[in-house]
Order: structure tokens, then C-alpha cells, then sequence
């Protein structure tokens, strides 16, 4: 494939886009793209943001379509992993130096887009991870997620040897390096710790970066409580296994 | 074993045989994933026409009862065609996957043009 730019080369103005994976998100998404506008124009890059409709089962398209967003629609529902995936192809396809993940639920706030950006342009990472523990100011989720989070960083620590607190982090920034990795390899079900542990076996540059986040404004988690435990087992055997996967 | 049940499992392994060669030839089942099967099934001929050999192969191991080396056999054989059904799913939800992610790229391209085309005719 050829590239419009050169992707090793850091240039003054980087073409960054948004990627918003977003499920039945009808009352926040109009929000979130409002306020990555808002904060891609205090910012000297080249903003663009995609999100992506997992086939939600609310009024998420049609938001989409009579606003005239810019979006992709998944004629089925692919899981938070697979959107997100589709988001770093079209990154690929359409040669951004960077992709940033930012959920669609609220939760990250587009005001620290610089923050994550700022590592890359500086070529100090190929990833960035927007963490909410670094400096522990603002929402910093229930304590018995924090000892979840805890224990996946430790267990993450133990297999690759990376040091990140803020594991389940989906607010990142990777450079064009990590976009044409994710387009190809990306974990599918729980796909943020993996996705750290993937990017530690192949060497990539790993940095984490504080930012604030907000207690979600609207719409359903994708882990409920109910699910909670199965969700800690079943990422701890992913982690473990990510680190024996053949990349 | 008497020659009535040798007959008798025969016959079963010939119907399981032939249901199998009925589905291969309406096209209902890809050789590729026939193959064990057939295969399963060539191994039960043999065991029912020389029974000594699975004899001999449990002396080997030291199981005395007969059925328990049976069913342990038995299972072996479920696990690995359960085994390779769960590779060939995992196989076919990532080419799903895939197929979804490049619909979902060739739909907005496809909806761009289309909004670039009814703008022209418009002007």
C-alpha cells in the first residue's frame, strides 16, 4: 500500500483520527463528538474523528446518519474489540500518523487528547495510555475495580515486564507504527490488557500519561457487576496467554 | 465375541459410513472436515474384526477391564473431533470478523459517493 506520508518522519502537523467505538449510545454520542470538535480545534494537528456503530440496537444510527457524522456502520455486532479493530483499518487505509481511542460513553474527556498525543509527536512512545491513576485526580472507579485493575497490572507486570497502572484504560494513542499492528492483530473479547501485553512483546514503546476521567454519563457498560469475576478470570488467562502468542 | 455381534457392529459402522458418504456427495460436509470421521470410522472396522489388537494394546497400558480401555478410547476420539471443530469455528469468526470490518469500510465509501453524486444532480 502506499502511504500519503512518510510514517517514521514526525512532522509539525500529524493527521490524527478519533476512533469512538460506540454501542446504543443514542444519548451520549452526539455529546462526544461535540466535544472532541471543540477540543480538535484548540489543537494544532489534523483532527478527524470516526465512530464506530457496533450494530446498536437503539437510535445510535440514525443520530449518525441525520447528523451526518462521520461513521461506519458493522452490519453485525463485533464486540468492543472488533469495532475498534475496523476503526485502526480505516486509520490504515487512509494513512493516519496517529489513532486515538476514545470511548463513546463520556467517560474520556477529548480535553486531554493532548496529552496523549504530546509523547507521540515527540517520538518518545509508539503508545500512549491515558491513565486515570497517575496523578489520582477525578472519577477513579469503585475500590473493588481498583483492586481488580490492580491485580491485572501486577499480573501484566509479571508476563511482559511493563509497569502501566491504569490497565483497562481504553483512553490511547499509538503512532503509525500501532495502528497497522492493531489493524491486523487486535484482542477481541476484554482487549485493553491484552492489547498492552501484544505491544510489549513486540517491543513497542509503552508510556502512560495522566488524564481525568468522568463517571460514564448515560447508557450501559459493556462489564456488568454480575459479570465482574468472570471478567477477571477470563483476562487473567488472556493476559497469560497473550504472552505466549505467536505475533 | 460371538459372530452375531461382530455382524451387528459391522452393519452399524456401515450405515455411520454411508451416512457419511451421503453427506459428502449432496455437499453437505467438506471432505477437508470428513476426514476424521472416515477416518474413525476405518479405525472401528478394524477393531471389530481383530479385537486382539485393542487386547494387546491394553495389556500394554495395564488396564484390565476391557470397556474402561473402550471408553477411554472412545473419548480420546470425541475430544480430538470436539477439538477440531472449536479450531474450525474460531477460524470462521475471524474470517467473519474480517468480512464485517471491510463491509463496514466499503458501506461508507459506497454512502459517500452516493451523498457526492445527489449533490451534483441537485446543483
Amino acid at each position: 500500500m502506499f502511504l500519503k506520508t512518510d510514517p517514521g518522519k514526525v512532522t509539525e502537523k500529524m493527521r490524527v483520527l478519533v476512533i469512538v467505538p460506540a454501542y446504543n449510545e443514542q444519548n451520549n454520542i452526539t455529546a462526544a463528538i461535540n466535544s472532541i470538535n471543540n477540543a480538535a480545534a484548540s489543537l494544532k494537528d489534523e483532527i478527524e474523528y470516526l465512530v464506530v456503530d457496533d450494530c446498536s440496537r437503539d437510535g445510535t444510527l440514525g443520530i449518525l446518519r441525520e447528523g451526518k457524522r462521520n461513521y461506519i456502520s458493522l452490519p453485525v455486532n463485533l464486540g468492543i474489540g472488533g469495532g475498534v479493530q475496523s476503526g485502526y483499518l480505516y486509520a490504515l487505509e487512509n494513512c493516519f500518523d496517529v489513532a486515538v481511542q476514545i470511548d463513546g460513553d463520556g467517560q474520556h474527556d477529548p480535553f486531554y487528547l493532548d496529552n496523549v498525543l504530546d509523547p507521540i509527536r515527540k517520538d518518545e512512545a509508539d503508545v500512549v495510555i491515558g491513565s486515570r491513576f497517575l496523578n489520582g485526580d477525578g472519577f477513579q472507579s469503585s475500590a473493588l475495580r481498583r483492586i481488580g485493575i490492580k491485580f491485572l497490572s501486577g499480573v501484566i507486570g509479571c508476563v511482559c515486564g511493563v509497569k502501566i497502572k491504569d490497565v483497562t484504560s481504553g483512553f490511547r494513542a499509538v503512532n503509525h507504527k500501532g495502528i497497522s499492528f492493531f489493524a491486523h492483530n487486535y484482542a477481541q473479547d476484554y482487549p485493553e490488557p491484552e492489547a498492552i501485553v501484544m505491544c510489549a512483546k513486540k517491543k513497542f514503546r509503552i508510556k502512560e500519561v495522566p488524564v481525568i476521567m468522568k463517571e460514564r454519563q448515560g447508557g450501559e457498560s459493556s462489564i456488568s457487576p454480575m459479570r465482574s469475576v468472570y471478567y477477571m478470570i477470563k483476562v487473567t488467562i488472556a493476559v497469560v496467554f497473550a504472552a505466549f502468542l505467536r505475533i | 465375541m460371538n459372530t452375531f455381534f461382530n455382524a451387528l457392529a459391522l452393519a452399524v459402522i456401515a450405515i455411520y459410513m454411508v451416512l457419511i458418504l451421503y453427506l459428502l456427495r449432496m455437499k453437505k460436509l467438506y471432505l477437508k472436515y470428513a476426514l476424521l470421521w472416515l477416518l474413525t470410522g476405518g479405525v472401528m472396522v478394524v477393531l471389530v474384526l481383530f479385537p486382539q489388537l485393542l487386547q494387546w494394546f491394553f495389556v500394554l497400558c495395564g488396564i484390565e477391564v476391557f470397556s474402561n480401555g473402550l471408553f477411554a478410547v472412545l473419548v480420546f476420539f470425541i475430544l480430538l473431533i470436539l477439538l477440531a471443530l472449536t479450531s474450525i469455528v474460531s477460524n470462521l469468526s475471524e474470517r467473519n470478523r474480517r468480512l464485517t470490518q471491510i463491509i463496514a469500510l466499503l458501506e461508507k465509501r459506497v454512502r459517500e459517493l452516493e451523498d457526492k453524486e445527489n449533490e451534483q444532480i441537485q446543483r
